[in-house]
């Protein structure tokens, strides 16, 4: 169990590039095999007969787009969700999770993105709970002892005696870690470990993470960042859709490479379009800066524009400032620096109603967190962005037949199927939902409207409506701003696409002459003269 | 990969949550609820050698088929009533207003103050009065509301806690300097000489009329006006209230001042009413049992009208039957086992017990993706009804 420091000399700095030991059969054995792995969900697989093999001494990237089937695939492994079919052995033997409980035991613990702490216990108390060796007679200080050991074992400092809310995201998740490794872990999976660290933060967990490897585990890094693959690991599985698109020894691939498996090469047909010149800026957006709700920088000096009559497309890797754009350009969010203008009006720092009536409409990402109120009825949501203006309104009073009225018009024009338009959202399909979200927001988008993940969830045929309305609303002289982590959806749709990285835009193509290859790269983090070197 | 599905898969009952339950099975199911609860009310009785029919037939004819009985029903059912309203509006933004007994005592109390120190003609005072006790009532939900608003403090607990501080405030007036001290009354203030009008001989006078207004007028506002909109958006999705710019944290104010303002007028109408004095003990839990009032209606203005006159029904039927020899506990218990399974009935009206099929192990193929995405878009379908 103890881990070994002096190992550190003989590797290389893993920020630098590639790690060098090449991986030897008989020192890294196979410690957990997985093979024909499928999970589905309803309406989506998100494992289709993966196969993957994990040894020891190795740190194994998992990469791949948002929704490729990472996450599944290693809660399958951590005995959060089982299998459809498919089998996993541990050291040769085949092995059935019902829990996390079951599969700690064996020796697989995992980091979620999201932590699973207690607020309001210590550092110490939290790596302890569930501890199966709990002494009859536990004080604090026996576990901050405890805490203390392991601490100076992994090379993670951690105060025992701190309560998790008064820790830093990035002393969190040491805690996360020290908890795994506490139970005897010998594969370490971290989900999207650096999405919550400081850069310097990151250098210190790969640091761990090397060190782990050496002493004999597995960790398993999933990520979709480019550079961390190829600075920490050994191997590296790129999944695409829920399957197995390459598995590659790190050191014999770069960054081309992988960002081609990740993005992938399907040949994508392009939506038809009117053909027609953009037209004068309608939405003009200088040198913008904006926190995200962690408090984090998520824009920084961003510059954008969108014309009349054209789709701009988003891509982008979630989590890099894309939210925060939309939420920006519709009022939601406040603007620390620079200037918001729609139609040459500076609307920076108003409030969301003064961006409707300027004729900007938002189909935000989550319909159910901001987009739609599921216990009230179809015409209370139809409503919700025009009931203060008349025929709705009548002084303080609403018009419930003029209610009615807009919402027959609305639910026909946006063809929404639903039989009673009294009934709440929550018994319309998810399909419905978003047409009707849509055909409100395109409704009242006279001159931007701002789409994210217009079609995330929804069937073929669902899809494809949504995303006629949206070309329709381009055709007619509106401006759309599309952001979707799909990047084919962006590659059908757009006219001109940018790439968001870290809160900026990275790069701009014209859609026609786009390669998928090039956007892959920026959205791993290269930098444009890289890319078109 | 090919799916087995020839394989007979086993099947399980399970409750899922439901949402479209019909208007008649919701009367009935609450209807069978609490012959449930009577019916074991009656075999406890049975059982201790009393005799429930007969017990019951004197409870019902005593309390709804005499002057008298409903006389005491409906004064008893008007401040239910009123609390059950304020707790009510608060649910609509998910806000719990506990602290309804607190604002009834308070709003009791400032309608005694005008009343024992202001002087004027009758029908100014009770409306002045009628004013004081809705400020006595939202001053005293002020600084829970100012607090739950922008500073997000849990109001479940500072409403609550405040109750106790306005019985003693209460107390404390009723017991010292404003006590009658020309009658031989320990605890209370001397009568208020401003009454609300009765009618005839009977105790009930014209503020048994407020409640059924303020129901109506909540009712109206919720749904025809573009404030009452507001207020649902948020109470059904705060997130999409800020996404179109509601103020939510100034709703959110003036939702808890209104429903406080509600509960003061109820201490009012007790005093202008029916007690005329101001007493540590004017309230019977009143503000608690609107919490249940609220609850049973499920939080409609409207429903509370009938909720709060049932449990009306309840009480005075205990009181009836403390004179047949039920103790005060055994009523207690009683009414207790009635709410136990209206509540319960309330709650039954959400799920329904079906029968399904339980997933067995299966080999995912595109054939079964394809059934997946169509039972998706068919699952808004109403279902066959098999059992509540």
């Amino acid at each position: 169990m103890s881990s070994n420091l002096s190992d550190l000399s003989s590797r290389p700095d893993p920020c630098a590039g590639k790690s060098a030991s090449p991986p030897n059969e008989t020192d890294h054995p196979v410690f957990v095999e997985m093979s024909n792995i499928w999970k589905r969900f309803p309406g989506v697989i998100a494992n289709q007969g993966v196969d993957l093999e994990l040894r020891t001494r190795e740190v194994h990237a998992l990469l791949g787009e948002n929704g490729a089937g990472k996450s599944t695939l290693m809660h399958i492994l951590s005995g959060m969700y089982q299998p459809d079919a498919g089998v996993i052995r541990i050291d040769g033997q085949e092995v059935q999770f019902r829990s996390p409980a079951d599969a700690i035991t064996r020796g697989i613990g995992m980091v979620h993105q999201h932590f699973r702490l207690v607020e309001m216990l210590t550092a110490a108390e939290n790596i302890h709970l569930g501890w199966n060796e709990t002494p009859w007679h536990v004080t604090t200080a026996v576990l901050a002892e405890r805490t203390r050991r392991l601490s100076e074992e992994f090379g993670l400092s951690v105060d025992p005696n701190a309560k998790i809310w008064q820790l830093s995201t990035g002393e969190q998740q040491r805690v996360e870690i020290l908890r795994v490794l506490a139970r005897g872990a010998r594969v370490l999976i971290l989900d999207e470990p650096t999405s919550v660290l400081t850069p310097r933060e990151a250098d210190e967990l790969f640091r761990v993470a090397r060190d782990l490897a050496a002493s004999g585990r597995c960790v398993v890094l999933i990520t979709h960042k480019l550079d961390e693959v190829l600075s920490v690991s050994d191997k590296v599985t790129v999944l695409r859709s829920g399957e197995v698109a390459a598995q590659f020894d790190t050191e014999d691939c770069d960054r081309q490479m992988l960002a081609t498996k990740l993005i992938g090469q399907d040949f994508v047909s392009r939506f038809h379009r009117k053909e027609r010149q953009p037209g004068k800026p309608v939405l003009e957006a200088h040198g913008v800066n904006a926190l995200s709700d962690r408090g984090l920088q998520a824009l920084r000096e961003l510059d954008l524009t969108i014309h009349e009559g054209e789709i701009l497309g988003i891509a982008g890797v979630a989590g890099n400032g894309q939210s925060e754009l939309a939420q920006v350009i519709s009022g939601l969010r406040p603007v620390q620096k620079g200037t918001v203008r729609i139609d040459g009006n500076d609307l920076t720092r108003k409030p969301p109603n003064s961006f409707v009536d300027a004729g900007v409409g938002h189909i935000p990402e989550d319909r159910h967190g901001m987009g739609l109120m599921s216990d009230l009825s179809v015409m209370d949501n139809s409503i919700l962005r025009e009931y203060k203006r008349p025929p709705i309104a009548r002084g303080f009073q609403i018009d419930q037949a003029e209610i009615n009225r807009f919402t027959r018009e609305l639910v026909k024009r946006a063809e929404v199927k639903v039989s009673d338009l009294k009934s709440p959202v929550r018994h319309l399909s998810g399909g419905n939902q978003q047409r009707l979200l849509a055909g409100r927001e395109t409704r009242v988008a006279s001159r931007l409207l701002i789409a994210v993940h217009p079609t995330q969830g929804l069937d073929v045929g669902a899809t494809e409506e949504v995303r006629k309305a949206l070309m329709d609303h381009r055709n007619e002289g509106s401006a759309v701003l599309l952001i979707s982590e799909d990047l084919d959806e962006i590659l059908i749709l757009s006219d001109r696409i940018v790439v968001m990285y870290c809160g900026q835009i990275v790069g701009e193509f014209d859609a026609g002459a786009a390669q998928r290859a090039d956007i892959g790269l920026l959205m791993g983090g290269a930098k444009l003269s890289e890319v078109t070197a | 990969m090919k799916a087995d599905q020839g394989s007979s898969q086993p099947s399980v009952w399970r409750f899922r949550r439901r949402t479209d339950a019909p208007f008649w099975l919701n009367i009935l199911i609450r209807l069978f609820a609490v012959a449930l609860a009577l019916v074991l009310v009656g075999v406890t009785l049975e059982l201790s050698g009393l005799e429930p029919i007969a017990l019951g037939k004197k409870a019902l004819l005593q309390t709804l088929a005499t002057s008298y009985g409903i006389q005491q029903t409906v004064i008893l059912a008007t401040p239910l009533i009123m609390t059950g309203l304020a707790v009510a509006l608060g649910m609509k933004m998910r806000l719990w207003n506990i602290g309804t007994d607190g604002q009834l005592y308070l709003g009791a109390f400032a309608a005694t103050a005008v009343g024992l120190f202001v002087q004027g003609p009758t029908w100014i005072m009770l409306v002045l009065m009628f004013m004081a006790g809705a400020l006595g009532g939202i001053l005293w939900i002020f600084i829970p509301a100012l607090l739950r608003a922008y500073w997000n403090v849990n109001e479940i607990i500072t409403t609550l806690l405040l109750n106790f501080v306005a019985v003693l405030l209460v107390s404390h007036f009723a017991i010292g300097p404003w006590r009658d001290t020309g009658a031989a009354i320990l605890s209370a203030t001397r009568r208020i000489p401003y009454e609300l009008p009765a009618f005839g001989d009977s105790y009930l006078h014209i503020g048994i009329f407020i409640p059924v207004i303020i129901a109506a007028l909540l009712a109206i506002m919720m749904r025809n006006t573009r404030w009452g909109y507001e207020v649902r958006v948020i109470g059904s999705n705060r997130g999409a209230a800020e996404f179109t710019g509601i103020p939510v944290l100034r709703h959110i104010l003036l939702i808890m001042l209104l429903s406080g303002a509600i509960a003061g007028i109820s201490g009012m109408i007790i005093i202008a009413g029916t007690s005329h004095r101001l007493s540590g003990t004017i309230s019977n839990s009143y503000g608690y049992m609107g919490i249940i009032v609220a609850a049973l209606a499920n939080g409609s203005p409207l429903g509370v009208l009938i909720s709060g006159v049932l449990l009306a029904i309840l009480l005075n039927a205990g009181i009836v039957l403390q004179t047949s020899g039920l103790s005060v506990s055994a009523m207690l218990a009683i009414n207790g086992v009635i709410l136990i399974f209206a509540a319960v009935g309330e709650v039954a009206t959400q799920y329904r017990l079906v029968r399904e099929q339980i997933e067995t192990r299966l080999k995912p193929d595109a054939g079964r993706l394809a059934d997946d995405q169509a039972m998706q878009a068919g699952a808004d379908a109403p279902e066959k009804e098999k059992t509540e």
